[in-house]
């Protein structure tokens, strides 16, 4: 951005005023007027007036314009004062005025952590608040506001003693959050409108800020585009809106944009890889740049990368964890002059193994005929093999038994063929959901229909199953298919490219039709071919829900034609179907542990006697004491305050008596430096850039000067000459 | 006594009628007013030596007998009638002058300090004159020290027109060269008038061998000019008229007239004429004591 000049224009806040200029010609009227306005005396002594005047008849002539130019000029000041004139200028502190209101607005985005010297812009920006209120007027009132996702009212009310509030700015914390610019405008206007009756007449609002693009072009719908451009408008109109740059201009850096797990879930049993990117934000190519990959704060390994200017970079770490429990890892690469956005942290919940419960809902004696069976062999297809490390752990019950068993030690439930349930059967399954964990619905020959819509679909408040079951579909002497619906559906892109797998040919000859309930978030992953959806899946509290439209063993049979209602479990794509389907239904415990700036933190616990303490470590190392709040069914704590990307430590305190970990991470779009220019800014701010904190000018004023009280100071020295040459001519009164 | 001395002040003496009536009162306040008798050593000429006896004013003691002899003689003074004075008031236009502030023009003040003067010199049995002059002589009558010739003196005061532009100098020449017998020249005028011209008919009175004493009567609005608003000032004695801002004007005025005072007073004092200024807001005791004074001066 170029430097903006000083600009000076000059107005009057009421032209109407000066029509009494003519007021002006007062004094020379009224000295007429007394020429024509005299007495007559006969007088003796003519001879020496006459001498006297013929001496001094120069002299008289000067006296007598000088004091009507000086009463001409008080009377032509004042007509002027009260016009109130101002001077709106830009850069320079010119007259300090009335009273007025400063509302500062610092920049906390992250991209003001940009150091490129001995301090970072959001310090100078600090340090060009500081400088702003100490050089204000005596009188003068403050408010302060730090511009954030979402923004804080750091002090609200107009604060007048100077000491206070230049502590506040000192205790001012850069977040690792964006900025908000529209609702930061409605902080100001809220501020200013509070303001209102405390007799502060003039009011300024300064936004020191680096302009980031990413804050200062917010993407805004139509309806938020008005609505912002309006607040704009009115703001503009009521008060200057100055924006300072604390310099420190730049925007080469490099980012970590994405860190994440290539498998669902991790397990001692066998190695995870995970995978992310490495974003140049720059102009210049940044070849060779180191990547450091750490666990638990330990460095286990290193790649360098190559990024484009503009481009990003893949990178990826394979890593065995040894031991069971949350593992922090992060992705760090080498300290930029904006480190933020270096460090890319993942909580992942390592397991020995997944515990996966399997209510059978159709017991049979045979080998292979519950309704469980298949599933259950899908999910650990290698159980029989000694050498074959475990990582799914199948364990069947009979339906009767599932309110005994306690379902929070469990990863993931698979109900095959359950005729139906109970409330306290259904809120014990929405537990597992709001602990993240995962439930899967398989259908049959048991399934009744309206129990399942009345105790699952939310009717009696609450809600596990993602769709609703209608009628039965079968024909006689067909068969149908699976459309896999381009393999949009993460449950599907392993399937891509493997038409072999059989997925298309699974043949399904009897199936329930699925309603999604519209509004909801459950998607279709799979369809029939005749459009009937056969998987639906849906996010709901912190798990997830997912129905198969038919059955996941042999054991239903028509009563006509005596065939099952798929041979899908003995397909080749059963397995694999399977197991993808438990990868999405738990993925949930790994997107719970890990959130952007900003968001909770928090989880559900299961019903017990009493409420766990809840600590929270967080990156800085404070720790901070958790209440928990208690529902109907299970209790629940949540964190707030994470504007600091890092790991979260929670300590769960008896009778849970567990650790846990919480990656909090930056939105990588403000690690973009690019800078707004001047001139794409809206045209209500006035854009002041400041390179050098040395400067004894203020910082960036654009200001209207009023000046009447500068020509009333005139008017009243003029009206003191005046009596003064009144008094020295022989005028005044003796 | 306050109530005889109240009648020196001319706001009160406005209100009386009649010069007579106005002399009477200023003369016996003045007279009841100081402690020592104005009847004593008028005269000029020595007489004789008396011996000191208890209760004799110890003013007249002859010290130089007492250094010679040791013995305290009085000196003794002829009564004289031959002391002629003469008044000489000017009439001009501009003595009618009176300010707003002023309790009497100046011809006013003027004609009460004559007539008491006068009355005071017939009470002492010497003679009086007086001439009223403008431009010229406009009335002449001779000394006389009839106690009756006090009337005449009035009437002729009294009937005094002023109308005219004054003329000192030759009319101070004139009378120098009519008053033939040496005696005692009472001037009373505002002087507005050539003042070369004015001390030239002054030397020629000293010349004469005149003792001349000249009160110089004024209007305190001539003294301190405290007009404030804008004035046309209508000029007396055949002067053009002035429109003016007279504070503007007022140092410059007072500048002037106070050079013409300087040059009045310098003249005297050159040609040792007797000046005395009087206000027409002042008591008229100045005008008398001074006037005394300069007899007692003329007596030692």
């Amino acid at each position: 951005m170029p430097d903006l000049f000083p600009l000076i224009a000059f107005g009057f806040g009421n032209l109407l005023m000066l029509g009494w200029l003519a007021a002006a010609a007062a004094p020379i009227l009224i000295h007429l007027w007394n020429k024509r306005r005299y007495r007559e005396v006969s007088w003796a002594a003519v001879e020496f007036l006459l001498s006297a005047m013929r001496k001094n008849s120069r002299r008289l002539r000067i006296e007598q314009w000088l004091l009507l130019l000086v009463r001409t000029l008080i009377v032509t000041l004042l007509v002027i004062a009260v016009a109130q004139p101002f001077l709106e200028q830009v850069g320079l502190n010119f007259v300090p005025g009335q009273r007025t209101l400063k509302v500062l607005v610092i920049d906390g985005s992250y991209s003001m952590g940009y150091q490129a010297t001995d301090k970072n812009r959001f310090d100078r920006a600090k340090q060009l608040a500081t400088q702003i209120v100490e050089e204000s007027s005596q009188g003068d009132a403050f408010t302060l506001i730090l511009m954030a996702s979402p923004p804080s009212v750091i002090v609200g009310s107009p604060a007048v003693e100077q000491h206070d509030f230049l502590q506040e700015i000192d205790n001012l914390k850069l977040l690792h959050g964006g900025g908000d610019l529209p609702a930061t405008l409605v902080e100001v206007e809220q501020v200013l409108k509070s303001a209102e009756h405390a007799g502060l007449p003039r009011k300024e609002v300064y936004f020191l800020t680096d302009l980031a693009r990413n804050s200062w072009v917010p993407e805004l719908k139509d309806a938020e585009a008005d609505d912002y451009h309006q607040r704009l408008a009115r703001l503009a109109h009521e008060t200057p809106l100055v924006v300072v740059e604390p310099g420190q201009a730049g925007t080469e850096n490099l980012a970590i944009t994405s860190l994440a797990a290539n498998e669902p879930f991790a397990t001692t049993a066998r190695e995870a890889t995970f995978s992310g990117q490495v974003r140049n934000f720059g102009t210049q190519p940044r070849n060779h740049h180191l990547v450091e990959f750490h666990v638990d704060g330990r460095r286990v390994k290193e790649a360098y990368v190559d990024v484009p200017a503009g481009e990003q970079a893949p990178i990826s770490f394979s890593y065995r964890f040894e031991a069971p429990g949350d593992h922090a890892v992060e992705f760090r690469l080498a300290p930029d002059s904006l480190d933020i956005d270096n460090h890319r942290w993942l909580s992942v919940p390592v397991k020995d193994h997944l515990r996966v419960l399997c209510v059978n809902g159709k017991p049979a004696a045979g080998v292979m005929s519950g309704a469980a069976d298949y599933v259950a062999l899908a999910l650990n297809p290698d159980a029989d093999n000694p050498n074959a490390p475990s990582i799914v752990e199948p364990e069947i019950i009979p339906e009767s038994a599932l309110l005994e068993r306690d379902l929070a030690r469990y990863d993931c439930i698979f109900l095959c063929n359950v005729a139906q349930f109970t409330s306290n059967e259904a809120r014990v399954l929405e537990g597992v959901l709001k602990r993240g964990g995962g439930l899967v619905f398989f259908l049959g020959d048991q399934v009744l229909a309206d129990r399942y819509n009345r105790e699952l679909t939310g009717e009696h408040g609450v809600r596990v199953l993602p769709a609703r079951l209608k009628e039965l579909v079968a024909e006689p002497q067909y068969h149908y298919n699976f459309d896999p619906l381009s393999y949009s559906h993460p449950l599907l892109s392993a399937f891509q490219g493997r038409e072999q797998s059989g997925l298309l040919s699974t043949p399904v000859y009897k199936y329930f039709r699925l309603a999604l309930v519209p509004g909801s978030k459950a998607r279709v992953a799979l369809a029939f071919d005749g459009g009937d959806p056969a998987i639906v899946e849906e996010p709901i509290h912190q798990g997830r829900s997912i129905l198969f439209a038919t059955e996941g063993s042999l054991s239903s049979l028509d009563p006509v034609s005596k065939t099952p209602w798929t041979t899908m479990p003995t397909w080749p794509s059963f397995v694999p179907i399977v197991q993808e389907t438990l990868a999405l239904a738990v993925r949930g415990q790994m997107t719970e542990h890990n959130v952007s700036v900003g968001q909770p933190l928090g989880e559900s616990l299961p019903a017990m006697a009493s409420r766990p303490a809840v600590k929270v470590t967080t990156p800085a190392g404070g720790h901070e004491e958790v209440r928990t709040t208690l529902d109907a069914q299970d209790s629940r704590w949540s964190f707030a305050d994470t504007q600091q990307s890092g790991m979260y430590h929670v300590e769960l305190g008896a009778p849970v008596s567990r650790d846990e970990s919480f990656a909090v991470n930056v939105d990588t779009s403000e690690s973009d430096l690019t800078k707004v220019p001047a001139e794409e800014l809206p045209k209500e701010f006035t854009a002041h850039q400041r390179t050098n904190l040395d400067e004894t000018d203020s910082p960036s004023i654009t200001r209207r000067s009023g000046l009447h009280k500068n020509l009333l100071y005139c008017v009243l020295g003029l009206l003191f000459v005046e009596v003064f040459l009144a008094w020295r001519f022989g005028h005044a009164t003796r | 006594m306050a109530s005889n001395l109240k009648y020196l002040d001319p706001r009160t003496l406005a209100k009386l009628q009649g010069l007579e009536l106005r002399a009477r009162s200023i003369v016996e306040g003045y007279v009841s007013g100081v402690h020592r008798s104005p009847y004593h050593g008028f005269s000029i000429e020595f007489a004789e030596h008396r011996e000191y006896s208890q209760g004799d004013d110890l003013r007249f003691v002859d010290w130089k007998v007492f250094g010679k002899t040791d013995k305290f003689y009085l000196k003794q003074y002829e009564e004289e009638t031959n002391l002629v004075s003469y008044m000489l008031v000017d009439t001009s236009e501009s003595m009618r002058y009176q300010s707003a502030d002023a309790p009497m023009s100046k011809l006013d003040y003027a004609q009460c300090v004559a007539a008491s003067l006068s009355y005071l010199i017939l009470q002492q049995q010497d003679s009086v004159g007086l001439v009223t002059f403008d431009n010229e002589i406009r009335s002449l009558v001779r000394a006389s020290s009839n106690p009756s010739h006090l009337k005449q003196l009035l009437h002729v005061m009294e009937s005094a027109r002023p109308a005219r532009k004054t003329q000192t100098g030759p009319i101070f020449h004139d009378l120098a060269e009519r008053l033939k017998r040496r005696g005692l020249v009472l001037i009373l005028s505002d002087l507005f008038d050539d003042v070369p011209s004015m001390l030239a008919g002054l030397k020629h009175f000293r010349h004469r061998r005149h003792e001349v004493i000249l009160f110089h009567v004024l209007d305190p609005a001539e003294l301190e000019f405290p007009f404030r608003q804008t004035t046309l000032f209508r000029g007396m004695e055949e002067l053009p008229d002035v429109l003016t801002d007279p504070p503007a004007l007022r140092r410059a005025y007072l500048d002037e007239f106070g050079k013409f005072l300087q040059a009045v007073r310098k003249g005297c004092r050159a040609q040792n004429v007797d000046y005395l200024l009087l206000r027409t807001d002042q008591s008229l005791e100045i005008a008398l004591s001074s006037y005394l004074a300069s007899r007692m001066n003329r007596v030692k």
